[in-house]
C-alpha cells in the first residue's frame, strides 16, 4: 500500500503546478516520502552515535552504531558453513520458521474453510480458537519444549501454534464475506458445494488470507526465536543468548539487526506475492 | 418504415406453446408474515420475450428466484415446459444485477464459467468464442472485468447466462447500473441476441421505456404483496430501434397505461 504514496510524491512537481487554479483551498503539498524515512534514518544513527559518544554511554548498556556494524560484519564476512557466522543459525530459525508456518497456516486454512461451510463446526470449534488466541501463547512454549524436547520439534510446534490463529480467523472471515450474488450465481449453474469453494469462496477469501499471512509470518518467526531461547543447539536465538551471556551487546543488536532485516522481506515477499495473486485487489467491485 | 409499421400483426407473433406457466403461485417471507406474492398467475409462451415491471418491493426479483430454483415457494405451481420447478435447471440462464462477474476470472473464464461447474459441458454448449464475438467481446476475452466498460461486463454477463444454450433467460434489472445512452444500446444489443437465439426471456425492470422497448408483452405487478396487475401487450414491429419506437402510435398509450398502474399504487 505504501507504493502508490511514494509514485504519487515522485510525481510530486507535475502534480502541483498543473490544478493549482481547480482547488481553492491549496492541498497541501505532498510529501516524498521515501527522503522523509531516509533522513529520519539517517538522524537515528547520528543521534545514537553521538550520544553513546558524548552522554559516555558504556559500550555494554549501548554499543555504538560503529560496533554493532563490526559485529554484523564479522558474523556475516564468513564462509556460509562457518559455525560462528549468521548462515547456519540464521538457516535453522528460518527453516523451523517455515515448516511451522506451513504447518500452523495449512491446519489454519483447513479448519478456517471448515468452519465458514459449516455452522456445526464452527459453534464447535469457535470457542476454543478464541480460548486459545485469548491466552499468552509464548507461556505455553515451556510446556512445548517438555513435550517435543529440545530439537526442532518444539521450534516447528510454538512457530505453527503462533502462525495458526491469524490464519484461521481471516481464512474463516473472509470465506464468509462472499457477496450472496455470486453464491446465487453459483446455485443457479447447479455448481456443488466444492466448485463454489475453490471458484468463488477461495479467491474472494484471498486478500484475507494474505493479510493473516502477513501477520503470520512474523509471528512464525517469533515463535521460533523464543523456543530456541528456552534451549536449541543453533538459530539465532541461541546466537542472542549466547552473546548476551558474555555481554556482547553489540552482537545482539547484530542478531536483531538481522531479524529485523528479515521480517522486512519476509513481510515484502507476502505483499509481492499477494499483489500478483490478488490481481483484481480492490478493482474488484465496482 | 410507416409501411412495416402497419404491416398485419397477427404475422409475426406466431402462436407458440406455453413454455413457464405459473398457476396460484404464492410465496411469504418472515415466517409468514410477510406476504411477496400473492397468487400470480402467469403463462410466457416459447420464444415470448416479456417485461416485468413493478414498483421497488412489489416481488418481482422474488418471481424471478423462483423461476430460476434459487427461492422456493409456498403453495402453487410452477411450471417449465413438462417439469415442476424444484431448484436450478440447466434450461434456465440467469443475468444478474450488475454483471456479477467474479473479478479473479477472465472474460473468457467468466463466460465459461457454466460449462466447467454443475456437472460439466452439456450437450448442445454454445462456442464460447462464438458468443463473445456475437456479444462483441472478442478482443476481450483474455481481459479481466475490471478492465471493461459496465456494458461490456454485463454483455460478458448475458453470454455466460446463453453459454448452457439454456431455453429461458431470466434477467433481473440488467441494465439499472448503466448510463441511459449505454442502456440504450444494450437494449439494441439485446434484442438482436433474442431475434437470433429465440430465447424465451423475462427481464424485470423499472423503467418503462425499457419494458415497451423489448417485449412482446408487458407485466404490471401491484406493490406488495405482489400480484399481476395488468398484462399488456406490445405490438409494434421488430427490429425495433429507440428513434423510432417512440413515434409509433401505440407507444405513448402504453407508457402512460404503465406509468398510471405504477403511480396509481402511489410509488414509481
Amino acid at each position: 500500500m505504501s507504493k502508490p504514496d511514494i509514485t504519487l510524491a515522485v510525481a510530486d512537481p507535475t502534480i502541483e503546478s498543473a490544478p493549482a487554479s481547480e482547488s481553492p483551498p491549496r492541498a497541501p503539498r505532498p510529501v516524498n516520502g521515501t527522503l522523509i524515512a531516509g533522513l529520519g534514518l539517517v538522524a537515528l544513527f547520528a543521534g545514537w552515535a553521538l550520544a553513546v559518544r558524548f552522554l559516555d554511554v558504556p559500550s555494554y548498556i549501548l554499543p555504538s552504531p560503529a560496533a554493532v556494524w563490526k559485529a554484523l560484519w564479522s558474523g556475516l564476512a564468513v564462509s556460509p558453513s562457518d559455525p560462528l557466522g549468521y548462515y547456519l543459525p540464521l538457516w535453522g530459525t528460518l527453516k523451523n520458521a517455515a515448516i511451522g508456518l506451513a504447518a500452523g497456516g495449512g491446519l489454519g486454512l483447513l479448519l478456517g474453510s471448515l468452519m465458514a461451510e459449516s455452522r456445526t463446526i464452527e459453534k464447535l470449534l469457535m470457542p476454543y480458537a478464541f480460548a486459545l488466541q485469548s491466552l499468552p501463547k509464548v507461556a505455553i512454549a515451556p510446556l512445548v519444549v517438555i513435550w517435543f524436547g529440545f530439537g526442532d520439534g518444539s521450534k516447528i510446534a510454538i512457530a505453527g501454534l503462533l502462525s495458526f490463529f491469524p490464519i484461521l480467523i481471516n481464512s474463516f472471515t473472509g470465506l464468509r464475506s462472499v457477496d450472496p450474488e455470486k453464491i446465487d450465481l453459483m446455485r443457479s449453474l447447479s455448481a456443488s458445494r466444492f466448485e463454489t469453494y475453490r471458484i468463488v469462496k477461495l479467491p474472494n477469501a484471498a486478500p484475507y488470507i494474505f493479510a493473516g499471512l502477513d501477520m503470520a509470518v512474523v509471528y512464525a518467526l517469533l515463535g521460533t526465536i523464543v523456543a530456541e531461547f528456552l534451549g536449541a543447539q543453533q538459530g539465532m536465538g541461541v546466537v542472542i543468548t549466547q552473546a548476551q551471556a558474555v555481554t556482547d551487546v553489540a552482537g545482539v543488536f547484530a542478531a536483531l539487526v538481522i531479524l529485523g532485516a528479515f521480517g522486512i522481506l519476509l513481510h515484502g515477499i507476502v505483499r509481492g506475492l499477494e499483489q500478483r495473486i490478488v490481481h483484481w485487489g480492490n478493482r474488484g467491485r465496482k | 418504415m410507416r409501411a412495416t409499421q402497419m404491416a398485419p400483426i397477427a404475422g409475426l407473433r406466431p402462436v407458440a406453446p406455453t413454455l413457464i406457466q405459473i398457476r396460484n403461485l404464492k410465496k411469504t417471507y418472515a415466517a409468514g408474515r410477510v406476504q411477496a406474492l400473492s397468487n400470480i398467475n402467469l403463462d410466457i409462451a416459447d420464444g415470448e420475450f416479456v417485461c416485468v415491471v413493478g414498483p421497488s418491493g412489489c416481488g418481482k426479483s422474488t418471481l424471478l428466484r423462483i423461476l430460476a430454483g434459487l427461492d422456493d415457494y409456498d403453495s402453487g405451481q410452477v411450471m417449465l415446459g413438462t417439469k415442476t420447478v424444484s431448484g436450478p435447471s440447466r434450461d434456465v440462464g440467469v443475468v444478474f444485477q450488475q454483471a456479477n462477474l467474479l473479478p479473479w476470472l477472465t472474460v473468457r473464464e467468466n463466460v465459461a464459467l457454466p460449462l466447467r461447474v454443475g456437472g460439466g459441458r452439456p450437450d448442445g454448449a454454445d462456442d464460447v468464442d462464438r458468443l463473445l464475438e456475437v456479444a462483441g467481446l472478442k478482443d476481450f476475452g483474455g481481459r479481466y472485468p475490471y478492465e471493461l466498460s459496465g456494458g461490456m461486463q454485463q454483455r460478458a454477463g448475458i453470454c455466460r447466462a446463453l453459454v448452457r444454450n439454456p431455453r429461458i433467460l431470466l434477467m433481473d434489472e440488467p441494465f439499472g447500473a448503466l448510463d441511459a445512452l449505454t442502456r440504450e444500446r444494450m437494449n439494441l444489443e439485446l434484442q438482436r441476441i433474442w431475434q437470433s437465439t429465440g430465447k424465451t426471456v423475462m427481464l424485470i425492470t423499472h423503467s418503462i421505456s425499457e419494458a415497451i422497448f423489448l417485449a412482446d408483452r408487458v407485466i404490471v405487478m401491484s406493490a406488495r404483496p405482489g400480484r399481476v396487475l395488468r398484462e399488456l401487450t406490445v405490438d409494434i414491429p421488430r427490429p425495433r430501434s429507440n428513434d423510432t419506437i417512440i413515434s409509433h402510435p401505440d407507444y405513448p398509450a402504453l407508457a402512460k397505461e404503465i406509468r398510471a398502474l405504477l403511480t396509481g399504487q402511489g410509488e414509481e
